[in-house]
């Protein structure tokens, strides 16, 4: 691996349970809010309801017609896409002609979880293929490239819970590699029954509002969003001044465990080795991280000792009290609020946490927090011992 | 940067391994199997490409395959044969990385894990079912079985999924990222597949399967999987390289080809991908070998194999269908041919335009 150039961030997307925009995530989340509840948008019959962050059901996306044409995800998606391209001083229009390219991550959104057509396929009846139709329209990448014309690489990363980091740090590599001039990357992700009864059959999900590096932390809060960076190549960024930048990115496998985390951390740590050997920068520049922190006991126990280990002293935040945990949309989201925090110069506390835990070397912040430097690190762990990490730079803007 | 192909396992319809791709290719004919599914007491019988998963426990005991579904088994058999066919098994592979493009992922495994939850409960809901159900728990196994701890990475895109996987790989090499990748290309059949395809298609996928009547459906469902190790090594180009990667949409730019190239067109009896085949190309010599392995979103990774299998045998194998073919004004390469200096390329269509391009040379 070698030191790779800078990509320049020209404009940020984001909704979810803190928020239908990135200006309203950052209140909510710097007035140290949240709103977790039972799910609203389905329903179960599981003894047990864990709580969720949805978003507000005002959602809407601003495009006519496209509530039912596409799933959830797409439409999440396509909204934060929106958002960061109108930061970024696009338009649909004025992308004409350039080469965009389009890498977003997921995991609802790929998945063919259309169980109430399976359940009338199971019955016996003859169930109409409205659902199968919409699925197949709704490849999160495909949608945002045809829905905004674009002629360009275009690709649905399916990497689990770090998908959206991966996503990023790909997007990052097609314009060094010149494949692109513009690549609008990031994740999505909507809340289904699905994941809730699998996640809560894999006990893992926390019955109160989710408590990260807590010493009583029990599990976590799915939720759903979508987070949206537009990289732009220097020839089109131009004067521009950009929002942050993408210095580096590194990604490594576990090859341990399908779903829970190597004990030892070591395929976080060479991701995040990778990360910084690519980032051109040291341990020592980093102003703080945005962790996965998802407050899954196994989870928070190897994160905390890795950053403990490699980054000691250095501030860490989950911010998955605020959003839930939106699966392949948190890498998008997370890298978001990274960059938004460099330009803020702080970090929103680690909601949720109340009593360290001693089993764990360090503990998040526990209000907000200023921060001094002009570099962040951003990470994912994700079923299948993907482990994924982007080194984000503030930018002049 | 070029891309060395220095191993490649495949299992399909044909049978399992590069042998068997070339047999199918030389006699140019493979009969699908008659598969039935039973449904409110009627028998819906139809052909498939199905393939099988025999000499899985020559790589892998059966005991340590016990909790891994169908989908991934396919997978590690054809990795286990791609790793063999370039003599990396047992090897050091802590620096190789791993790429799978699949185009609906583990469906008879996400449908199991409706059923655990439909059947019996929320509460019931399977923990195996649903973490085997997640799109990367194949490239976990396939991580896991060969201790490979370099980047990892699943792409689902439908018809897009190889070549958009493809992009990654190269880039991975020419980063650095990984010594070689082993990439991946997989899809299933499952029942509920069957229904669906019956719903959209009516009767028009009882075969045979005409890769050159664009317009009309003539598709035949496949599964299967085919694996290739890739590097930078040119020494390792045994099959050939790699060159180029290309995605684009024809209708918000039109695609343009070189003059030279002899085309592998990933056209299967989709008609609403079959047009864009019919628009593009003309007056070119192209082949397609969808009857060999039928249809499904990942065989764009079979026709790379192919590809790479003419390329190492200097030879461009007859298009084992040819049916449609004087209706078009392409040149379909029905008689084998040797390849002289041409180089292959490979396009895959989807229904919207999009293609994927993926240029070879030896």
């Amino acid at each position: 691996m070698i030191k790779t150039a800078p990509i320049a961030i020209t404009g940020l997307g984001c909704l979810c349970g803190a928020g239908m925009n990135l200006a309203e995530c950052l209140e909510s989340m710097f007035r140290n809010e949240r709103n977790p509840h039972p799910p609203v948008r389905f329903s179960t019959d599981h003894p047990v309801s864990y709580p969720v962050l949805e978003l507000r059901e005002d959602f809407k996306l601003p495009l006519d017609d496209q509530q039912t044409i596409y799933a959830r995800t797409s439409q999440l998606a396509l909204a934060a896409t929106l958002e960061a391209l109108t930061d970024a001083g696009w338009d649909a229009a004025s992308l004409r002609g350039k080469r965009v390219g389009v890498c977003i991550g997921t995991t609802v959104g790929c998945a063919l979880n259309c169980d109430d057509f399976y359940r009338a396929y199971k019955d016996g009846d003859d169930p109409e293929m409205a659902a199968i139709e919409r699925y197949l329209r709704s490849n999160p990448a495909a949608v945002i490239a045809r829905q905004l014309k674009l002629d360009g690489p275009n690709q649905t990363v399916v990497n689990a819970c770090s998908s959206g980091t991966d996503a990023i740090g790909l997007g990052a590599s097609w314009l060094r590699a010149g494949a692109c001039d513009i690549v609008i990357a990031g994740g999505a992700d909507e809340l289904s029954r699905v994941t809730y009864a699998g996640f809560s059959s894999l006990m893992i999900t926390d019955t109160e509002p989710c408590k990260p590096f807590d010493v009583k932390r029990k599990g976590l809060n799915l939720g759903e969003g979508a987070g949206i960076l537009i990289l732009e190549n220097e020839s089109v960024c131009g004067a521009k001044a950009p929002r942050g930048y993408v210095l580096g990115y590194g990604s490594a496998c576990d090859a341990y465990h399908l779903t829970a985390p190597r004990p030892d951390g070591a395929g976080l740590k060479q991701a995040m080795q990778e990360a910084f050997t690519a980032a051109g920068v040291t341990p020592d520049q980093i102003a703080f991280v945005n962790a996965h922190g998802t407050g899954t006991p196994d989870n928070d126990r190897v994160e905390s000792r890795v950053l403990s280990e490699v980054l000691p002293g250095a501030p860490f935040v989950s911010t998955k009290g605020y959003t839930g945990h939106t699966l392949g949309a948190a890498g998008g989201i997370e890298a978001v609020f990274t960059v938004a925090c460099l330009q803020r110069g702080e970090i929103p506390a680690n909601i949720g946490f109340a009593d360290a835990d001693p089993e764990l070397p360090g503990t998040p912040v526990t209000e907000n927090t200023r921060i001094e430097g002009t570099v962040a690190l951003s990470e994912s762990l994700a079923f299948g011992g993907n482990n994924a990490v982007v080194i984000l730079g503030k930018g002049a803007a | 940067m070029r891309m060395a192909i220095s191993g490649i396992g495949i299992s399909g319809g044909f049978g399992c391994g590069v042998a068997a791709l070339r047999q199918a290719l030389q006699c140019g004919v493979v009969e699908p199997r008659q598969c039935s599914v039973e449904r409110n007491g009627a028998i819906d019988t139809f052909p498939a490409y199905r393939t099988s998963l025999e000499g899985l426990d020559e790589f892998i005991p059966k005991r340590a395959l016990r909790r891994i579904d169908h989908f991934s088994k396919m997978t590690l058999h054809s990795a286990c044969l791609a790793l063999q066919d370039a003599r990396l098994s047992g090897g050091d592979l802590s620096r190789m990385g791993v790429i799978i493009a699949t185009g609906y992922g583990a469906l008879k495994t996400t449908f199991d894990f409706l059923d655990s939850y439909l059947d019996f409960g929320y509460s019931c809901s399977s923990p195996t079912h649903f973490s085997n159900s997640v799109h990367n728990a194949a490239a976990a196994h396939v991580s896991m079985q060969f201790k490979a701890t370099a980047p990892s990475l699943t792409v689902t895109q439908f018809e897009m999924s190889v070549p958009s996987a493809l992009l990654t790989a190269q880039l991975w090499l020419a980063e650095g990222r990984v010594d070689q990748v082993l990439f991946g290309t997989i899809d299933e059949y499952c029942a509920v597949l069957r229904y669906c395809r019956r719903q959209f298609f009516a009767t028009g996928e009882q075969g045979p399967l005409q890769p050159f009547t664009f317009t009309e459906q003539s598709a035949v469902v496949g599964e299967g999987a085919a694996f290739f190790v890739l590097s930078r090594g040119e020494e390792d180009a045994r099959y050939g390289a790699i060159d180029a990667v290309t995605l684009g949409n024809h209708a918000v730019v039109p695609l343009t080809l070189p003059h030279d190239d002899l085309l592998i067109i990933g056209a299967d009896g989709h008609a609403k991908c079959g047009r864009w085949y019919a628009q593009a190309l003309t007056g070119r010599a192209v082949a397609a070998y969808a009857p060999l392995y039928g249809s499904f979103p990942a065989a764009a990774g079979f026709d790379l194999a192919v590809a790479a299998l003419s390329q190492q045998d200097g030879i461009l194998y007859a298009s084992p269908a040819t049916a449609g073919a004087s209706d078009s004004a392409l040149q379909v390469v029905a008689a084998r041919r040797p390849l002289g200096k041409a180089n292959i390329v490979c396009l895959k269509f989807g229904p919207g335009g999009d293609y994927g391009l993926i240029r070879l040379s030896r």
